[in-house]
Formats: C-alpha cells, sequence, structure tokens
C-alpha cells in the first residue's frame, strides 16, 4: 500500500476531491459531539481529541429504518441505502471497532443492514498525538496510529499530512485526489512513527487484562461487583458512548396505518433491556447488569471472537456520572483472581 | 468545613444499628473527580470528603435501590440509610418526603452547609483535568485549587456553579446532625439564562430547543441521576402502549425532554444534576428552571422546603385565580 504526502493548505482540495460521495466528519461547538455530515465546499477542522458519539452511528445508526408497511397491507418497503460516505479523521481506536463489531454482525448471518453500510462507508483515520487522559488503547491491543479498521490514515506532521493507504478504499482515495499528493519519502515515513511513538508514551493508563477473560466467570458471585455498582445510576450513557456496544432492540412504530419496523441502540444498563414478559429479569438489579457489561466485553466476546471488546477510548470513564471507572474496575477484578 | 468531625461523625452513624449504610462522597479515581461513597463499617467512613468538587445529589440512591424478591423466610433489612447533604440535596430529601417516596424514620439525614460548588466545565477548561489526584478547597473568599502539588486561589466568582450562583438555600433544610454552622447566604443571581429564552419569540424558542434536543442520546442519564424521578413504571419504558417511542429523533427526543420537564414542574428542586450528567450538554436546567419560576410566580410555591407541605400538583384551591385559563 502506498503513502503520499499532503501540504495542508491542500486539505480543501483533498476534500473537494471527494465528489458525490457525503463527508462526514466531527462537528459539534466547543466539545465535539459527534461525526455529522459536512456541508458541501467545507473542509473540517480536524484538531480535536475524540467525538463524544463515537463514529459507530455511520455504520449501525443510533435508530435504523428496516423496512416500511401499511398495517393492513402485505407488501414491505425497504429503504435503499446507496450513498457512499467518507468519515474524515476517525480515531483509531474507533476505527478498531468498528473491525471488531465486524465479527459480530458477521458471526452466524451477515447482518445485511450493517454490511449494506459497511461497505459504503470509507473510513479515513487521524492519528493521535495528544492522547485523551482516560486513553488506555496501547493496554487492549490498539496504538495511537493503529491501522485496524481504518481504509487510509492520516498524520499530521505540522505542515503535512501523511497519508497512508490502508485498503483498496484506501488506495482509491489517494488516486482520486491525484496531483495535489506528494511523494513521501522515508524520513517522513520516519517522522510519523516517531511522532506515533510518542503519543503512545503519553498515555497513562492502563489495564492488565492478563487472565481476566478466563477468570471473570470464576468471579460470578464475588462481592466486588456489589461494590463497583453501587453508585451505579442505571443510565445509558456507557454503553451510549461506547464504540463496540452493539447491542439493539428492534421495534415497530406505528402512526394510523403507516408503520415501520426500526432496530434502535439498547444498553444492558437498563432496567427492561432483559426483562422477560413473564416479569422476570434475570439481571434484576445495577449490579447483575454492571457484571454483565465487564462481562461481555472482556471474557465473552474473548471467548467467542478471540479479542476484547474494549479499545481503550475512555468515553464510559470520561462521561460517567459518578466516576464509575472501568479501569478501576478491571484492577480490581485482577485482585480478585 | 471539618474532614475530622465529617469522618468521626459519620462513622459513629454508620456503626449505629438501625443504620444500614451511609452515603456520602469519596474522592475519585483520579485527578478532581469524586464519587459516592458507601459506607457499611465505621473504618469506611476514613475516606469521605466534603470539597467544592462535592457536586453529586445523592438524594437519588434513597429510591434507586432495587426492591428485589426475597427469598422465602427472609425478612428485609429496615433499617436506615444514612445519607449526606448539601441545601439543595436536602430540598430533594424534604420532597421525597412530601411525596412520600420516602418516610421520615428511613433516613438519617447529615447536613452540610454549603458554600458553593465549582464548575466542573470551567474548572477544566481553566485548570486541565489531570492524571494525577487534585483537589478544590474553599478559602475565606473563594476557591483553592491544589494540582501537582500547587495551589492557586481563584475568586469565587470565576469558578462557581451556575446553580450555585442561583441558590436560595446553601444551608440543608431538614436535617438530623448538622456539620458545623450554617453559612451565611448570599444574593442569588438573576436567572439570565432563563430569560434568554424567554425572551425569544415561540420560533425563536423553538429552534433554540430543536437545536438542543436533537443533540438528545436517550441515554437517560438525566432521569436516573434526578432524584425526583423515581416512577416504578416509567412511561418512557412503557411498551404497551408506547408513549414515546424509542427511536431518537427530534419529535421523540422533544416528547420524553418535555415530557419530564412538566412531570417536575413544582417538584423540581433545582439541584442542576440533569444538566450536569448530559453528555449531550443539554441545557437542562433552563427548562426546570423556567418551571420552577412559573410555579413560583403563579403560585407562590416552591418546592422541597417543608417535609409536611401539600404535594403541588395534587393541591386544589378553591381561590386559586387560574387567570391563565382562557
Amino acid at each position: 500500500m502506498s503513502a503520499m504526502l499532503l501540504k495542508k493548505e491542500k486539505w480543501p482540495d483533498f476534500v473537494g476531491k471527494l465528489t458525490g460521495k457525503k463527508v462526514w466528519a466531527p462537528q459539534g461547538e466547543g466539545e465535539e459531539m459527534r461525526f455529522a455530515p459536512v456541508n458541501e465546499g467545507e473542509a473540517p477542522d480536524l484538531a480535536y481529541g475524540n467525538t463524544r458519539v463515537p463514529p459507530k452511528q455511520a455504520v449501525f445508526p443510533q435508530t435504523e429504518t428496516m423496512f416500511r408497511f401499511q398495517v393492513d397491507g402485505k407488501e414491505i418497503e425497504e429503504p435503499q441505502l446507496d450513498q457512499e460516505t467518507v468519515l474524515l479523521g476517525v480515531r483509531p481506536c474507533d476505527a478498531r471497532s468498528m473491525a471488531i463489531v465486524d465479527k459480530l454482525f458477521g458471526w452466524d448471518e451477515d447482518d445485511p443492514y450493517y454490511f449494506k453500510r459497511r461497505e459504503l462507508v470509507t473510513l479515513v483515520g487521524l492519528a493521535c498525538s495528544e492522547p485523551g487522559i482516560n486513553c488506555f488503547c496501547t493496554s487492549v491491543g490498539g496504538g495511537p496510529a493503529a491501522t485496524e479498521g481504518l481504509d487510509l490514515l492520516m498524520t499530521d506532521l505540522g505542515e503535512d499530512y501523511l497519508l497512508e493507504a490502508v485498503t483498496e478504499k484506501g488506495e482509491l482515495l489517494l488516486k482520486e485526489a491525484g496531483d495535489i499528493l506528494e511523494e513521501a519519502g522515508d524520513d517522513r515515513y520516519k517522522e510519523k512513527e516517531k511522532l506515533a511513538e510518542a503519543a503512545a508514551q503519553k498515555i497513562k493508563r492502563s489495564v492488565d487484562h492478563e487472565g481476566i477473560p478466563e477468570g471473570l466467570p470464576g468471579l460470578w458471585e464475588d462481592p466486588l461487583w456489589q461494590r463497583v455498582s453501587a453508585s451505579c445510576l442505571g443510565c445509558g450513557t456507557c454503553t451510549f458512548l461506547c464504540p463496540t456496544c452493539h447491542c439493539f432492540d428492534i421495534q415497530d412504530e406505528v402512526e394510523g396505518f403507516a408503520a415501520r419496523r426500526c432496530r434502535m441502540w439498547d444498553s444492558c444498563m437498563f432496567n427492561e433491556y432483559s426483562l422477560h414478559t413473564s416479569g422476570h429479569n434475570p439481571r434484576p438489579s445495577r449490579r447483575e447488569r454492571t457484571r454483565n457489561r465487564i462481562n461481555h466485553k472482556y471474557s465473552y466476546y474473548v471467548d467467542k471472537f478471540d479479542v476484547i471488546a474494549c479499545v481503550g477510548c475512555g468515553r464510559c470513564i470520561n462521561l460517567c456520572p459518578v466516576n464509575i471507572d472501568i479501569v478501576e474496575i478491571l484492577r480490581q477484578v485482577k485482585e480478585a483472581l | 468545613m471539618d474532614l475530622d468531625k465529617l469522618r468521626e461523625t459519620a462513622a459513629e452513624v454508620a456503626a449505629r444499628e438501625d443504620v444500614k449504610y451511609l452515603i456520602g462522597w469519596k474522592k475519585g479515581s483520579y485527578g478532581y473527580r469524586v464519587a459516592p461513597g458507601f459506607v457499611e463499617e465505621a473504618e469506611g467512613a476514613a475516606g469521605l470528603i466534603f470539597s467544592p468538587l462535592c457536586t453529586a445529589n445523592l438524594a437519588t440512591y434513597l429510591t434507586l435501590v432495587e426492591k428485589l424478591p426475597l427469598p422465602r423466610g427472609q425478612e428485609p433489612d429496615k433499617r436506615k440509610v444514612a445519607l449526606m447533604v448539601k441545601g439543595c440535596d436536602s430540598r430533594a430529601v424534604a420532597q421525597l418526603l412530601v411525596e412520600k417516596g420516602i418516610h421520615r424514620d428511613e433516613v438519617v439525614v447529615i447536613g452540610c452547609p454549603c458554600p458553593g460548588m465549582v464548575d466542573p466545565d470551567l474548572l477544566g477548561e481553566k485548570y486541565p483535568e489531570t492524571e494525577e489526584p487534585a483537589e478544590v478547597k474553599w478559602s475565606d473568599d473563594g476557591f483553592i485549587i491544589v494540582r501537582d502539588g500547587e495551589e492557586t486561589a481563584v475568586p469565587r466568582d470565576e469558578l462557581l456553579a451556575e446553580k450555585c450562583r442561583l441558590c436560595r438555600y446553601p444551608n440543608p433544610v431538614i436535617s438530623d446532625i448538622m456539620l458545623g454552622d450554617p453559612v451565611d447566604t448570599w444574593d442569588p443571581a438573576e436567572d439570565e439564562g432563563v430569560s434568554e429564552v424567554e425572551d425569544k419569540d415561540v420560533d425563536g424558542r423553538w429552534a433554540y430547543w430543536q437545536e438542543q434536543f436533537s443533540n438528545c442520546i436517550r441515554c437517560y442519564s438525566c432521569r436516573n441521576v434526578c432524584p425526583l424521578c423515581y416512577c416504578q413504571d416509567c412511561i418512557l419504558d412503557r411498551l404497551n402502549p408506547t408513549w414515546v417511542n424509542r427511536s431518537v429523533n427530534f419529535s421523540e427526543n422533544t416528547a420524553f425532554n418535555i415530557a419530564r420537564a412538566f412531570h417536575l414542574a413544582g417538584r423540581c428542586i433545582e439541584c442542576g444534576e440533569c444538566e450536569r450528567v448530559c453528555p449531550a450538554n443539554i441545557p437542562l436546567g433552563k427548562l426546570n428552571r423556567k418551571l420552577a419560576r412559573e410555579v413560583r410566580d403563579k403560585y407562590g410555591f416552591e418546592p422541597g422546603l417543608d417535609p409536611e407541605a401539600e404535594p403541588f400538583q395534587a393541591s386544589f384551591k378553591p381561590d386559586d385565580p387560574e387567570d391563565f385559563i382562557l
């Protein structure tokens, strides 16, 4: 795969070349809220930490219409998905989360909604130079310049961006950009390696997960779960802002005779998530729900797909209203093993 | 506040036979963070603190506890829950008593007179969050930030949280034990945030809230953190019938946010927790304070002051002017 150099003053030209594709980038005032469509002719500013809501919504929207129908009819109408989208400035952790979630959506049957969107999306990443205070990607298999899940990786080299294609889609973008790019010499590549190394050094938090995936089931009744969940409010902040959380619910919404079936993000931290029709709830309190959240990410997923379903983006720690800190929970798990 | 006195008192209360556990504030996992602390044994009280970072309203935990079915023959634990409260938090307790959400003999209220909290966002902007332990203390005329081993004095107005600028009740309105002397109250600031929205025309207000509610991700952290949002069967969770669709769009988000605001009219005690926890930065305080203002102006009623009061939404007086009814 090839690597090219883009002068920063040519960044608007690069964005301008993405004709026919919808461009998404971090949008919001002050603190970037989420990835959202960029107005045509605008070049998004990439000086940001990370979005509060991860870009998973580009492939797994919070609300997805599966089909529309009439209550008294037999026909269904499926929405057409054909809009190619380019996401600019995706952080390596968030791209990696998509590679991880791919395994779930492609597990027994390929999920058509997810993979259709995945196919239509091109992920242009931006390597991190200033990791956030709660980042711990390097502990869980990622890194500030990791490429897994990305199509193209950009690295800020001061005056220029280094553009490295990761997949065919990425190659294509480089080809389309054409003569606004310059060849990148070996020295620039080395510069990038150095920056990535320096960024990794800045990551202060870490998780020692050795033995945790196998050990977690044995801690089922451990008092630690009561301890770490006592202050939990049972809200969906940690799961909705998690790039790898992928649980959904499917519901029909009816207005008059017009109806649609849609699926929407669900959260295992909600009471009704595991509520049975009978009224029985196998996870009746926040203790069991918290235990499930940790087990799912650090044990069940590893068991099934051989990878931890946590990319260390730190969002759940940053935004938990009551300072429930997954790094701290895992430290206590490790201690209890 | 004398921390030794606080811990000593907390240890005594936690050790009481009729107390199940005590809920206070403790140092969080890093930086400025403060977390709710659940203390079951007297020793646990040693980690408790009270500082300008203790924003969390712990009264929410009184109604958050799941009442699970007990194994046959097992008696429910009827011991009390002890709770540390600031002025605003104590109003939540009083309002819960009014609504009989809790009963007076179920709680031990430990009052902490409150000189005002810092706004965590303002604090982070000026003195960025750090992975090393950091803290904020009160001084005579402001705050002292302790970070990287250095102490920085900051004037009160620079960092005081909005809800505290507007606060009329910094001293707990009810308590069983009061820690320290009451603080001097201050003149509450004009609620410009609410006035600004009021001054917009209908279209302007609609546009304003449309922008805000569009950001809502329906994590329900505002509902869950709210000490007065404690319905066992919330309409938002109802599927049959579905009152508010789960789908996330402006229309449903608006239905949710307006429903919550209405349900809190005459009940919201303005602790500001909803706005603090919202990951989408929706200014929920403005919405709830607007309704609080209406109730105050039109009915002369303020919730959470008198545990014996009649609940506002469940009271009727024949001489109500009702001049808003056409």
